[in-house]
């Protein structure tokens, strides 16, 4: 029975957030946030050992495998779109990647931060399956990178649109690949709450082929920035 | 016999999946790439899809059902950050500035950049004709 108590409240919080979607206090809130305050919540009351825990929960997070790899299914779709518009797109892609990752080093380096909290933060704006196998790669600690992946995702949900609309941007196109490229899932879940097509589909594909290119920059980024000592 | 046939087509796609991991992670362990193997696979997985090596009914389904559900697998991982919540509470200025003024950056970068690119090509087209 202890075996499956781990797996079967993982599912039941999972559901509560499912659920909290419907309810107008918290409905602003991701439901991955109710579902982890729920979680964390049984754990402390039942004072539950995260090893055991981990252990058997082994077999939820064993499928992020194959959903990382399902994430060619959103790319393969709205193909056309992307070579519709190629000459902006792929670049902005890159750049996009790149600023993530350049300016979090940096700012890291500059504020001090330790070397594996670096590794963790990296991967910051790519969604958290992609996220957690950049992780794996480079010598960060996971659990610490999905929960910094979830609170760019939360930040850039709440005030990309605003930040965008400050700065006039108005296209769809650009709005969508700013919030895909910046905020994962979670940002394109906000576009899915404003409910323009566009902007969903070019978030969806931008969070997707944005992770790619990051997790091919990385690993290099690291080695040339520990080879060169710069 | 309907409900038979969709779990059949959803095993079928997940042993897909799991093939393209088994393969990249093959080519990773061989060549030494520096690069993730589920990664390897999403980018295997999206040439076999675009050249239609793979039918897209075989996956559509084990693929939305594991994308609409991606939030599940992640919990247990976030719930794994009370193991390190000393790191994160001595650190929590750091890592919250850094994810405000990094992720500010991002937006408005890749924003502007989409923006004034698109006007730039609509432009050009205009000046063309």
């Amino acid at each position: 029975m202890t075996n499956f108590f781990g797996l079967i409240i993982t599912i039941l919080c999972y559901k509560l957030g499912q659920i909290s979607k419907k309810i107008p206090v918290v409905k602003k809130l991701p439901p991955i946030v109710v579902a982890s305050f729920f979680l964390v919540a049984i754990i402390k009351i039942f004072n539950i050992d995260y090893q055991s825990y981990s252990e058997n929960t082994h077999y939820i997070t064993f499928f992020l495998i194959p959903a990382t790899i399902s994430l060619a299914y959103p790319i393969y779709k709205n193909i056309d779109l992307l070579k519709k518009n190629k000459r902006i797109i792929y670049p902005a892609f890159i750049i996009s990647a790149l600023t993530a990752i350049i300016s979090t080093y940096y700012l890291s380096i500059f504020l001090n931060v330790e070397l594996n909290i670096i590794e963790s933060i990296l991967p910051k704006s790519t969604t958290a399956p992609i996220a957690i196998e950049i992780a794996k790669q480079t010598g960060g600690i996971i659990q610490l990178t999905v929960c910094i992946v979830i609170l760019t995702g939360i930040f850039g949900a709440m005030f990309g649109h605003r930040i965008l609309k400050l700065i006039k941007v108005k296209n769809d196109v650009a709005i969508g690949l700013s919030m895909g490229a910046s905020s994962h899932i979670l940002g394109t879940a906000r576009c899915v709450e404003r409910g323009r097509k566009k902007q969903i589909v070019m978030s969806s594909i931008a969070l997707v082929m944005v992770g790619i290119i990051s997790a091919i920059i990385i690993p290099v980024f690291i080695f040339v920035v520990k080879f060169l000592n710069i | 016999m309907k409900i038979l046939s969709k779990i059949a087509n959803l095993i079928f796609g997940f042993l897909i999946l799991m093939s393209f991991y088994c393969v990249s992670l093959l080519i990773v362990q061989l060549t030494k790439i520096p690069i993730p193997p589920a990664i390897l696979g999403l980018i295997l997985f999206a040439f076999c899809l675009v050249k239609g090596i793979i039918k897209e009914n075989s996956i559509c389904n084990i693929c939305n059902l594991l994308i609409n559900n991606m939030s599940l697998f992640i919990l247990p991982l976030i719930i794994g950050v009370v193991v390190y919540k000393n790191l994160l509470i001595k650190n929590w200025i750091i890592i919250i500035s850094t994810i405000f003024i990094t992720t500010t950056l991002t937006i408005i970068i890749t924003g502007l950049f989409v923006e004034y690119g698109l006007k730039f090509l609509r432009l050009r087209r205009i000046r063309k004709k």
